[in-house]
């Protein structure tokens, strides 16, 4: 008993003493170094930090900010730009491209970048498949790569190709890759050597990555000391965190339209609904078959009639939608090539539908579904007309689409049965081709080869039971295809990006799949703490989820003055202080309490 | 549930009892680890199978959206071992057990073992402190409570135990994380420490202690009151028996009579219950730590669902149960151990 009550005593004693101890100094202690730290929370997946086989997109984006390219994406429309490389020729051909190094650029650890740096990291990619786990379809169009000298790097082709190889790939150290054994199986996550602006000094697994600045950047050493990802597994905390100042920036992914109303007027916080790279829509099964023309599941025999797939986009109000399930945070789509690539974008107002239900209805009409007595049209064989429509019952968005979705359809006389189910399921399903209609999203690169690509005959698959299958909506059409060899191989841009529209306009046409809008990506920072964040596209764009590294490459903190003032908001010490004092101050009452009644009974016990 | 593990507990002490009237303890011991050992085994076997029913392939869903080609698709399903047959999966899996490996996590690329041993310490934290915590003041109201049957402090206790307990866990948690994270900015939002932090000794104990204190007062809060009304019925019915009369008629204070001679007795059958409710505990800390981005194992299986990623789930999935298992074990040996009636009998 004497034991336990001079263990409380000293446990109690001990905590009064250590808050006190701790509480004082540590606000101190952060005034007088003050790195320059921004915290960005995220709340997605981190596999591995391995560019070679990292395939998640935080990981991929912070690799970005580690690895210069060989070619990076410009902030303006992603075109490509300066990395590495300071200009490039392509042969007439379209099959060979070479590249001119800059000169005197530096790893972060002082060693010189040479065009055997690209050489060492394509090579690996193209002779290990497991090395190109991650960008491996990049390289497959390469039939070798050279460095004749420090400053040149020439790719050679298999086919002709107009777009860019330089882009996408994070170019690595050699001398310090070619040293490590099993490299497929490297973390890379400690010390990073890189090139770009951050280098990876930390990664701690389910709690942060820290990167610190790189002086030998070639754009120079950014004005942030370095950034800190913190990790919150969902985003409601990271709001809260976000509100408290814990973190700079939220929105990684995109925060929730309730979650970012909620910021909108938060002090010294700066919301942004950024013009995203994404499309979502609903995709419709065109009757899904095999290269050589075998049936692929169990799609609804209606929906191989373009008039019926077209009604049917007629009979969605697009606009309303938009509006009523994600408070018109989007821009209404035209094609499945996002408005933040306006190079590529097609968007011929006069061939665009409206919303309709009449002309939906003439025009079924005159397809030949006749109304059957409820209403519901019959199809060729006289049955009712009834497609499934899967939803993710894990999306709440998903879910209120479908309501309205399927009285606008019922209104042609078109019957829908939704099909609520996991994420899972539908990818594994509508693979399989056993699907009628699911809400469908792409995040698309600046390049849209493979895009258009993924809608060619080629990317159907051999099998029935739809393996192998990378098609986007199981549509393909020859005229397609053709225009899509020929801006393959079509390098003067105002040309390939007339080709690329036109095929967009064959795509509208035939309505695989109904474009609805390009979401806005809703995200917020301390716009108290922090200034000069640059947005991807620069108008309008993103700060999270980039596809190059500008959102961070010129931000610095607000004046010194302000950021004293904003930082003793919390009065002296800091709240966490106070919390410590009345926490020690409860374990000293509470341990003295009971060894005043311990002591109490002890003496009752004696009697 | 309680009420039916406990008479599960009964039903197994009588059974155990043989015609002479006893059994050694190790006869008893053995039979209830063979028991367990028996559930682990289907564990094992249904950690296997359960996952691969799950619909979908790895890794189509793990790629959506992103640029890949059948070719990719191949190199992942090698990599990950999805090219061989399930019977040779089953067997590879079978084999490496013993060694405690589960296989290489198919997104971050690493032994699952070493995944689970870096995230085991998280949980033991959150989850030690919180059931001591839960413990401690579950079985002081309860006994109190039991013994001022009826008074305001039982009927208040009691009540607010019991809407403490149904409140659901996320609710609670976010409400504190608004209140103290959001608007107070009292206490951090999230995470085991301050991101990046390069602390060490009493400031980075410190900085662990205050990104406790909301995810301890949650799960403390959901789960007290189940020790609470353990403790509170034991003690009931013990409040009427015999040997009490003998306590106060020795003239002892009634503070004495209920801790010296009430508790001891009521604590029997609450003993075993807090052990199996233990390692549910464990297994509840999956939602806390994912509402407060605790860097534990459930935050670890939440994260496993999205791949989905076989061999981690498989991996969490047999920690856990196992937990479990060997909780209720130890809970009937000790059962067996502490009440010298049923050593006896």
């Amino acid at each position: 008993m004497r034991a336990i009550r001079n263990l409380v005593a000293t446990l109690s004693v001990g905590a009064l003493a250590g808050a006190l101890a701790v509480a004082a100094p540590a606000t101190s202690a952060d005034a007088a170094k003050s790195p320059t730290i921004f915290k960005v929370a995220a709340s997605s997946t981190i596999d591995t930090f391995n560019p070679f086989i990292s395939i998640y997109l935080l990981p991929t984006g912070l690799n970005r900010l580690v690895y210069e390219n060989l070619v990076q994406y410009s902030v303006k429309d992603g075109s490509p730009t300066e990395g590495l490389a300071t200009k490039w020729e392509t042969s007439a051909d379209a099959k060979t491209w070479t590249f001119t190094i800059r000169e005197g650029m530096k790893w972060s650890d002082g060693q010189p970048i040479t065009s055997a740096d690209p050489q060492w990291t394509y090579q690996q990619m193209m002779t290990d498949s497991d090395m190109g786990t991650a960008n491996g379809s990049l390289v497959s169009n390469f039939a070798k790569v050279e460095a004749p000298d420090p400053q040149t790097l020439v790719i050679t082709m298999k086919e002709p190709q107009a777009s860019n190889p330089g882009l996408e790939i994070p170019v690595v150290p050699k001398h310090v890759w070619e040293k490590i054994g099993d490299k497929v199986k490297y973390a890379n996550d400690t010390n990073v050597v890189g090139s770009g602006p951050f280098v990876l000094e930390k990664f701690t697994p389910s709690q942060s990555v820290v990167l610190k600045a790189n002086p030998n950047f070639w754009q120079g050493k950014p004005k942030l000391d370095g950034v800190t990802y913190v990790i919150y597994k969902n985003t409601d905390a990271s709001v809260q965190a976000l509100k408290a100042g814990e973190v700079d920036m939220v929105g990684q992914p995109t925060l929730t339209v309730p979650q970012f109303d909620s910021l909108k007027n938060a002090d010294g916080i700066t919301t942004n609904a950024g013009k995203g790279r994404r499309f979502v829509g609903l995709s419709l099964n065109p009757g899904a078959k095999t290269r050589d023309g075998k049936k692929v599941g169990d799609g609804n025999p209606v929906l191989q009639d373009k008039a019926v797939r077209q009604a049917i986009r007629q009979a969605i109000n697009i606009p309303e939608l938009l509006d009523k399930t994600f408070q018109g945070h989007g821009t209404l789509a035209t094609s499945f090539i996002p408005s933040v690539y306006p190079q590529w974008q097609w968007k011929d107002e006069s061939k665009l539908a409206k919303y309709d239900p009449a002309a939906a209805n003439a025009k079924l009409d005159a397809a030949g579904y006749k109304k059957g007595p409820d209403g519901v049209r019959l199809d060729k064989s006289g049955k009712p007309i009834n497609l499934r429509l899967f939803v993710d019952n894990s999306d709440s968005v998903d879910q209120s689409r479908a309501d309205f979705i399927v009285p606008w359809l019922k209104a042609v006389g078109i019957g829908v049965t939704v099909k609520p189910t996991d994420g899972d399921t539908i990818s594994a399903d509508t693979t399989a081709g056993k699907y009628d209609m699911y809400f469908t999203a792409w995040s698309l690169g600046a390049d849209p080869d493979y895009q258009l690509g993924i809608n060619t005959c080629n990317a159907l698959p051999t099998k029935t039971n739809g393996e192998g299958s990378t098609s986007m909506d199981y549509w393909c059409d020859p005229e397609f295809d053709k225009l899509y060899a020929q801006q393959h191989a079509e390098l003067d841009p105002a040309k390939r990006q007339e080709i690329v529209k036109q095929m967009q306009a064959i795509h509208y046409d035939a309505a695989p799949s109904i474009d609805f809008w390009y979401p806005e990506n809703l995200e917020a920072y301390r716009s108290d703490k922090f200034k000069d964040l640059t947005k991807m596209p620069e108008d309008g764009g993103v700060l999270n989820g980039q596809s190059g590294y500008y959102a961070l490459l010129k931000a610095q903190p607000v004046g010194a003055d302000s950021k004293n003032a904003s930082d003793s908001s919390g009065g002296g010490m800091g709240a966490g202080g106070w919390v410590a004092i009345a926490v020690a101050l409860l374990a000293a009452l509470g341990g003295g309490a009971w060894l005043a009644r311990r002591r109490g009974s002890t003496a009752d016990d004696r009697e | 549930m309680t009420s039916a593990l406990l008479e599960q507990d009964v039903e197994a002490t009588d059974a155990d009892r043989d015609v002479r009237g006893g059994t050694s303890f190790w006869r008893y011991a053995g039979r209830k680890a063979g028991g367990a050992a028996f559930s682990l085994v289907m564990v094992v076997v249904l950690g296997f199978f359960a996952f691969r029913i799950l619909p979908g392939d790895p890794t189509r869903s793990m790629t959506r959206g992103r640029i890949m080609s059948p070719e990719q698709l191949e190199t992942l399903k090698r990599q990950f071992g999805l090219d061989e047959p399930l019977h040779t999966q089953f067997w590879i899996y079978l084999k490496n057990l013993p060694r405690l490996d589960f296989g290489e996590s198919y997104v971050y690329r690493r032994p699952v073992s070493d995944l689970i041993a870096e995230h085991l310490g998280a949980t033991l934290l959150l989850t030690g402190v919180s059931a001591a915590i839960a413990i401690a003041l579950g079985l002081w109201i309860g006994q109190r409570a039991a013994w001022r049957r009826g008074s305001w402090f039982d009927r208040l206790n009691t009540g607010s135990a019991l809407v403490l307990w149904s409140v659901p866990t996320f609710w609670l948690g976010l409400i504190l994380l608004l209140v103290f994270g959001g608007m107070l900015h009292w206490l951090p939002t999230g995470g085991l420490k301050t991101a990046g932090t390069t602390a060490t000794g009493i400031p980075l104990v410190w900085d662990v202690i205050r990104h406790m204190i909301m995810p301890v007062v949650t799960l403390v809060a959901v789960t007290y009151a189940q020790y609470l009304l353990v403790m509170r019925a034991s003690l009931l019915e013990e409040m009427h028996a015999d040997y009490l009369t003998t306590a106060r008629a020795k003239g002892l204070r009634e503070d004495l009579v209920r801790r010296r001679h009430a508790v001891p007795n009521a604590l029997l059958p609450t003993v075993t219950l807090v052990f199996l409710h233990l390692g549910g505990l464990i297994a509840g800390a999956v939602t806390v730590e994912a509402i407060f981005s605790w860097p534990g194992l459930g935050y670890l299986t939440y994260a496993a669902l999205s791949g989905p990623d076989l061999p981690l789930l498989q991996g969490t999935f047999v920690v856990f149960s196992s937990i479990v298992i060997l909780m209720n074990l130890a809970a009937d040996l000790l059962y067996r151990f502490l009440d010298p009636r049923v050593r006896a009998a």
